[in-house]
């Protein structure tokens, strides 16, 4: 099947089943997306598709094809930009394992929503699980890129 | 091939005590090592500092990286006394070698017990101010002035006249050089890193999706395992059926290893699907009728009988027992999955000769160790590579290297490179837990109910019995069960502490803060109960009790002045505080809870924490590991079960072992003692009282006490039971 993934077409040798997740992280080796759970309830897999976020552990990878598929290592919007920067800059990671998903969920916030509240954010991170405790770090860090985007 | 250790033997820089390591001569350099000019600008690898001609300085830090900020705060000490430029540091995983070995725990290299910087922070500043002052006699020599004439600034020597020379330029001189004994390291008033939240040096490649886990490692012509492992804890594989699995696409083979059955495929989605179609036997005898309704009513029966004795004193049985008006509770506590991100891997490659192995590794001696015997070879022919941990709290410092193993006993067979892969289930389902625990308590109390005779009887299976630590049991007693009971530093009179450690087939690991888990839980609520007895503020009942620690005492003066209930301020409406203060691994944490009940279920606004851990070495990374610990305390406390029941492990992924979300993080603040002590542990001391806290918070507000685990589930009982 093809897949266009981060801007670019590619062929993929893999049974029509193969979620998405296995199709980046083995065919494609792109390792920045992450196996946490395999039922949606983690959200450590979670990419783009056409700008909305999804679970790529159950999202077959044939469902996706000839869709607009985003992973951490294709992210250069604006608001990535300014999401990824906060991230670093706060030192939000501990482990990192979850912070690939934890990213792309709040840049996807942050596209749709440019000043989200407290409430927006446990709305739209609730999804992603972090076992190392960081999302008091997270929510300030959605905070600081919000703040960043309306002054650039 | 040379190992690293024949390596370092060859080129002289092993001479036992501490290496420092400079950039290795071209021409030392074994011809089989790989040929620096292959890179003109860095040498092969030395021990602890590599400065390479760009100035550029590799830390190399015998910890594993598993999110508590080991890279960063171990650089720093380095970093501080070198004086080296902290934006050209780049921190670098330790192989294997004893030069690396933890200076407390000295005949492995380990990762645990919340000891990274205690166990380093003279170590690694010596190292520091040793380089230093190499590079200062190198750039003596080189412009024949005085070295006292000479000072050090950010990755440069500089001296009044001669102007300035950048460690890359004299690190080939300094190596040559003898290395100087007993270096001085800087006054603290000198600090200059120490102290400072330096920003995660691992936060960019963490946030650009680029950190490679044990996961991630991709190999040419790698292969996929996953393994059918029994249901049941102890079940045996009578037989089994791979037609299905082998008619998979993708799979490759199908192995039975021992009581398993590894299927091993193109990719890691073919090898899940091939695993799942194998359809196997097993030999169950009896084992459908265990649960965790049956383990505990048989820790419950255990308890009458203990058999160890780690605290004796019979007076305080015989004046609790005479005692009528004594405080009398009981506690259950269930098994806990350390439920890291990142579920159990191990890729490893065996060409027949030699292996090789990648993981995060707590324990990667150990590891190593277990993969050369499986293998039959030299530990030399067995190289780790210690990737970052996808979080760990304890289950990557495996006493057996469960996974470790599995992982070899297959690559054995296959003799080509292959990665074991673990689904959450498998990793959930696969013990190596918290162990289930019992305790029974029975306290008399004078007039004013301070504790005049505490009687204490713990019944949890060992942790330590039969693996590497087994030797650090006393008298057959497991001190990782008692913890907390039996060193606490209240004043609790006359002491006798039972024990008793049933076995059963469910193996049990160290789990952040270990028995600390239970047993600081268990003390904390139970002098909250002495408190409300007494109706005394809970801060202020605990101080006569501990006044022979000052750190506890400055723990409970920072609660005092900085939270709300220490203040004596009333709570909103609907909401409570509550209490608990308890020292793990030399580190003394107290936290202040406000708590509600939202449709019945607790609710944890705002934690107020205060800790002593001696000189705080990177304040933010500090903060953020009392934080961490908080959200997993929670987690482990509100939610935390392994429910087993019909002999399988029926909590098997996130939908039915709950952790806390972003939805329920409560707002935190954290404080710390001023001190000048050396750094204690950190990793795990902010766990443990949480769960204390919240449960008095929670009687605060339903008039009942929380004394079986997980609390959200008790407390949903406790209201249906009085409706």
């Amino acid at each position: 099947m093809e897949l266009n993934i981060n801007g670019k077409a590619v062929k993929v040798d893999a049974s029509e089943d193969t979620p998405l997740l296995w199709v980046i992280r083995d065919e494609l080796n792109m390792t920045g997306t992450k196996y946490g759970c395999g039922i949606s309830m983690c959200g450590a897999c979670t990419v783009h598709l056409n700008g909305q976020p999804i679970r790529s552990c159950v999202t077959p990878a044939s469902a996706a094809a000839g869709q607009k598929i985003t992973t951490i290592e294709g992210l250069d919007s604006h608001a990535a930009k300014a999401v990824q920067e906060a991230w670093t800059t706060l030192s939000v990671p501990q482990c990192g394992y979850c912070q690939s998903g934890q990213i792309m969920a709040a840049t996807a916030l942050l596209t749709q929503n440019k000043k989200p509240s407290d409430s927006d954010i446990d709305a739209a991170m609730s999804g992603n699980i972090c076992r190392c405790g960081t999302y008091n770090e997270i929510r300030s860090a959605i905070h600081k890129a919000a703040q960043k985007m309306v002054k650039a | 091939m040379t190992s690293r250790r024949e390596f370092l033997v060859q080129t002289g820089a092993m001479t036992g005590g501490l290496i420092i390591g400079f950039n290795l001569p071209a021409a030392k350099a074994k011809a089989a090592e790989p040929p620096p000019a292959a890179n003109a600008k860095v040498y092969p690898p030395n021990a602890f500092i590599q400065i390479d001609k760009d100035s550029k300085v590799n830390i190399v830090i015998n910890k594993c990286e598993m999110g508590q900020g080991v890279f960063t705060s171990m650089s720093q000490l380095i970093a501080e006394e070198l004086d080296c430029d902290w934006s050209r540091v780049v921190p670098v995983a330790a192989p294997v070698d004893p030069i690396y070995n933890h200076t407390m725990f000295s005949t492995i290299q380990m990762t645990g017990g919340s000891t990274a910087l205690n166990s380093s922070y003279d170590q690694y500043r010596q190292i520091g101010a040793t380089a230093r002052a190499m590079l200062i006699q190198a750039a003596s020599a080189k412009w024949q002035v005085e070295a006292s004439s000479l000072k050090t600034d950010k990755g440069f020597v500089t001296h009044p006249s001669k102007g300035r020379i950048a460690y890359g330029e004299l690190a080939e001189d300094a190596n040559k050089l003898e290395m100087p004994k007993n270096v001085p390291v800087k006054d603290a008033k000198n600090f200059k890193l120490i102290g400072k939240s330096m920003p995660r040096l691992d936060a960019h490649d963490k946030s650009y999706g680029k950190a490679v886990y044990g996961i991630d490692v991709r190999l040419p012509d790698m292969v996929r395992v996953m393994v059918v492992r029994p249901p049941m804890f102890g079940a045996t594989l009578k037989s089994f059926d791979a037609s299905e699995a082998k008619k998979t696409a993708g799979v490759l083979d199908v192995i039975r290893f021992g009581n398993k059955v590894a299927v091993v495929a193109k990719n890691s989605w073919a090898a899940r699907k091939g695993r799942d179609a194998v359809k196997a036997e097993w030999n169950t005898s009896g084992r459908e009728k265990i649960s965790s309704a049956s383990i505990i009513e048989g820790f419950k029966k255990d308890a009458a009988t203990p058999n160890l004795h780690p605290k004796a004193n019979p007076d305080a049985i015989k004046e609790t027992a005479a005692d009528a008006k004594a405080l009398v509770a009981e506690y259950e506590f269930p098994y806990l999955a350390h439920a890291s991100m990142e579920p159990l891997n191990c890729t490893v490659n065996f060409d027949g000769k030699t292996a090789e192995l990648w993981s995060g590794h707590q324990m990667p001696t150990v590891d190593r160790d277990t993969a050369a015997k499986i293998f039959g070879l030299d530990p030399s022919k067995v190289k780790v590579n210690s990737v970052y941990a996808g979080g760990s709290f304890g289950r990557r410092a495996s006493k057996d290297s469960d996974y470790v193993r599995e992982a070899c006993e297959i690559a054995k067979v296959l003799k080509k490179p292959m990665q074991l892969l673990f689904s959450r289930e498998d990793d959930m389902k696969g013990g190596y837990y918290r162990p289930m625990a019992y305790h029974h308590a029975r306290i008399s109390t004078d007039a004013k109910g301070y504790p005049t005779a505490w009687h204490h009887k713990i019944v949890s299976p060992s942790i330590m019995a039969g693996g590497a630590f087994a030797a650090m049991m006393s008298g057959g007693a497991d001190p990782t069960v008692t913890e907390g009971v039996t060193e606490s530093a209240y004043e609790l009179g006359k002491q006798q502490v039972d024990l008793q450690m049933p076995t059963n087939d469910i193996p049990t690991l160290w789990f952040r803060s270990v028995g600390h888990t239970h047993t600081g839980f268990v003390m904390e609520t139970l002098i909250d109960e002495l408190a409300h007895r007494a109706k005394a503020n809970p801060i202020d009942f605990r101080r006569p009790m501990l006044k022979k620690s000052s750190r506890h005492l400055a723990v409970l003066d920072l609660l005092k002045k900085n939270t709300p209930l220490g203040q004596g301020k009333k709570p909103k409406k609907g909401h409570a505080y509550g209490v608990a203060i308890h020292e793990s691994f030399n580190t003394v944490v107290g936290q202040v809870v406000e708590a509600s009940l939202v449709d019945g279920v607790p609710r944890v606004h705002h934690v107020w924490a205060a800790a002593h851990c001696g000189r705080v070495v990177n304040p933010e990374g500090a903060r953020t590991q009392i934080a961490g610990g908080i959200a997993f305390g929670m987690s482990m406390s509100l939610y935390g079960n392994i429910e087993i029941e019909n002999g399988e492990v029926t909590t098997t992924n996130f939908d039915k072992y709950q952790v806390v979300r972003m939805n329920e993080m409560p707002k935190i603040d954290v404080f710390f003692v001023p001190s000048e002590d050396k750094p204690t542990g950190l990793g795990e001391p902010g766990v443990p009282p949480l769960g204390a806290a919240l449960a008095n918070a929670i009687f605060s507000l339903t008039g009942k006490r929380v004394r079986k685990l997980p609390i959200a589930l008790e407390v949903a009982k406790q209201q249906q039971a009085s409706t």
